[in-house]
């Protein structure tokens, strides 16, 4: 992309897609003017996954130090159905193509939203040379699980000292940030991903630093023993069976699918964990949020999309978060204490059910 | 006629290889019909020249075209008043009437190039041989159009964006609008008076296409086309997500 050289710098861009065929349905929809009408979900799929990564909606975002900061969103329009390995390389150039597009729009820093950071596994090399920075958003979206964890623990009065904390994608690198930042203050950590040589490495890493662990690839065995689970792993076959009554759930991985796999939500306390709420609210300019905003109070976004938000207030532009496995507990400490500088907290806990009550 | 040993698997395949090139043919001298009329709307005698050139280039892709069909014995109908291409030609002649030489950059070298671009990559994807490399060639030649004009359309938009988008807004409903029915992923709804069988969209498969591939495709084409151009993905993602489908 070439074009318009010159546009203002914007502070941030937000690279992201949908989680359903849907939600892009409702989404396209809600551009149409109303004497085209609307299309059906077929003819939406028929279009919308050849359609190249484009900015969708400018925003504006305010902090508690009446700063304001100007962004972009950019669709990838990766298909919500071909998340798959066999769709890998096709994601991959998705996310590269949108990376040109906020680059070319002039954007300080990118935050890789959702499954954008997944695919690209860490390698921005390509990117490092130019202006743009890029951060996944990881260490303010694991700030948020860690104070979410620890607020719900206090509600329901579980000590965290005497929990067994399960952590669902352990090897991942929210994973592995929860776990190292969790290290000391939990009696027992329960590890599972579907890697044995990962998860076997890094649960050795863990006990050799003086914790217990118990780490397995199967999920039912972990299960029956955990007083709290952190999910962090992108699939759509985790089932949780067979579980200890009471648990608390935060369901930080995509899709958000985990309530539905779960038969009885008795004894379980889920929620939608890694969100923060942006206290000073923000504009968006085309406003789509009414045909794709779906949470139960305004306001609310992913830990990993304010974390550029905050690193724009803070004009601290870089890499923050970048690769797997680089997550310090000082970065958690240091970006969740300027996200609430700038008025943005964790999220009111809910699910898909709507807030806690 | 002179004719050559090419073999098609069916009839079906003969059908659809003969469509496919009557469309072409068809649309490619709706380009150089264009073509001359813009030669018409621009005062600078290089660009007159330019224009006139480029007619010049469409008419010659339109006679390689014919000439291969006719050495291979293809069935070949080309109506430039049929539902869709009359279309298209009269929206061009409404800008040209107004001496509006940008608008008419648009249609052509924006719009419709697109469209080819895509259609004859794929279908010179899709074929073997000969007519495989006279598409990818023409495809490439087509694209050098679309280079140079973005860099004239882009230099518009630079000098006056609000108007620049007013018009490419209103340009893209007049036109595109056909070209999407045109390819929707539906049968046509009459025949659009160039096929001579069935519905050329619905007999992709003979040829081992579909048409949602390739609509998507010159869907893409056009929204690349118009972020080289300049234009904001808000405005762009907004009048494509308002075409008929
Ligand atoms: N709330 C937010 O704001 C936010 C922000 C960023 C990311 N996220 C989401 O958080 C999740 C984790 O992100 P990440 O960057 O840490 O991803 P990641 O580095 O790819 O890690 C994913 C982890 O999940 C494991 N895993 C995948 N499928 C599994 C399964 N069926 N059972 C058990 N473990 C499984 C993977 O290991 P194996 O492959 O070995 O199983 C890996 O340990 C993603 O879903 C992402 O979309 C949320």
């Amino acid at each position: 992309m070439s074009a318009n050289h010159k546009l203002e710098q914007l502070d941030f861009a937000v690279i992201g897609h949908q989680e359903s065929w849907n939600d892009i349905k409702a989404f396209i929809n809600g551009m149409r003017s109303d004497d085209v009408g609307d299309l059906s979900l077929e003819q939406v799929k028929n279009t919308f996954g050849y359609i190249p990564p484009r900015s969708v909606f400018k925003m504006k975002v305010r902090s508690k130090t009446d700063a304001l900061i100007h962004g972009v969103y950019i669709e990838t329009f990766i298909e919500p159905d071909k998340l798959g390995m066999q769709h890998l390389r096709t994601n991959i150039t998705k996310v590269n193509e949108a990376i040109a597009v906020a680059q070319s729009l002039n954007a300080k820093i990118i935050a890789l939203g959702g499954f954008t950071s997944i695919v690209l596994e860490g390698n921005l090399s390509t990117f490092n040379t130019t202006e743009t920075k890029i951060t996944t958003g990881n260490s303010l979206t694991a700030a948020y699980i860690l104070k979410g964890i620890e607020k719900a623990s206090k509600k329901f009065n579980v000590d965290l000292k005497s929990s067994n904390v399960l952590i669902i994608g352990a090897t991942g690198d929210i994973g592995m940030a929860c776990t190292n930042y969790l290290k000391g203050s939990v009696k027992n950590f329960l590890l599972c991903a579907r890697n044995k040589r990962r998860l076997e490495k890094f649960s050795n890493e863990i006990s050799e630093g003086g914790c217990s662990v118990s780490y397995d690839t199967d999920l039912s065995r972990l299960l029956p023993q955990a007083d709290i689970i952190i999910s962090a792993a992108s699939s759509n076959d985790i089932a949780i069976e067979h579980y200890k009554k009471p648990v608390i759930i935060c369901d930080a991985g995509y899709p958000k699918n985990l309530e539905l796999k779960i038969a009885k939500t008795e004894g379980i306390s889920l929620f939608h964990g890694g969100m923060g709420h942006i206290g000073y609210g923000y504009d968006f300019n085309p406003d789509y949020t009414k045909h794709f905003y779906r949470y139960p109070l305004p306001h609310i976004g992913h830990g990993c999309v304010l974390e550029a938000v905050v690193l724009a207030f803070e004009n601290k532009f870089e890499n923050y978060s970048n690769g797997k496995g680089n997550i310090s507990n000082l970065k958690i400490d240091d970006i969740y204490a300027m996200s609430i500088k700038h008025g943005l907290e964790l999220a009111p806990f809910y699910n898909s059910k709507g807030l806690w009550t | 006629m002179e004719s050559t040993n090419h073999q098609f698997k069916s009839i079906d395949e003969f059908n659809v290889v003969s469509d496919v090139f009557s469309q072409a043919i068809t649309g490619e001298l709706i380009g150089m019909s264009n073509f001359a009329s813009l030669s018409g709307t621009i005062d600078d005698p290089h660009e007159k020249m330019e224009a006139v050139e480029h007619a010049d280039s469409e008419r010659q892709h339109a006679e390689g075209f014919l000439a291969y069909a006719n050495k291979i014995g293809l069935n070949v109908k080309i109506n430039l008043n049929g539902e869709y291409w009359g279309r298209v030609r009269k929206v061009f002649l409404k800008y040209s009437e107004k001496n509006d030489f940008i608008a008419c950059l648009i249609i052509q070298e924006v719009m419709l190039e697109a469209y080819a671009i895509a259609m004859y990559s794929d279908v010179g994807k899709a074929l073997k041989g000969g007519p495989s490399k006279l598409f990818i060639s023409i495809a490439d030649e087509e694209k050098e159009h679309m280079d140079h004009s973005t860099e004239i359309l882009r230099e518009e938009l630079e000098k006056n964006p609000p108007e620049f988008l007013k018009k490419f807004e209103e340009i893209h409903y007049d036109c595109m609008t056909i070209l999407a029915e045109f390819s929707a992923t539906s049968k046509c709804e009459s025949s659009c008076g160039v096929c001579q069988g069935d519905c050329l969209k619905l007999s992709l498969d003979h040829i081992d296409l579909d048409v949602t591939t390739m609509r998507g495709n010159a869907l893409a084409l056009y929204a690349k086309a118009m972020d080289n151009i300049g234009i904001p993905g808000e405005k762009s993602i907004q009048w494509i997500a308002n075409l008929p489908a």
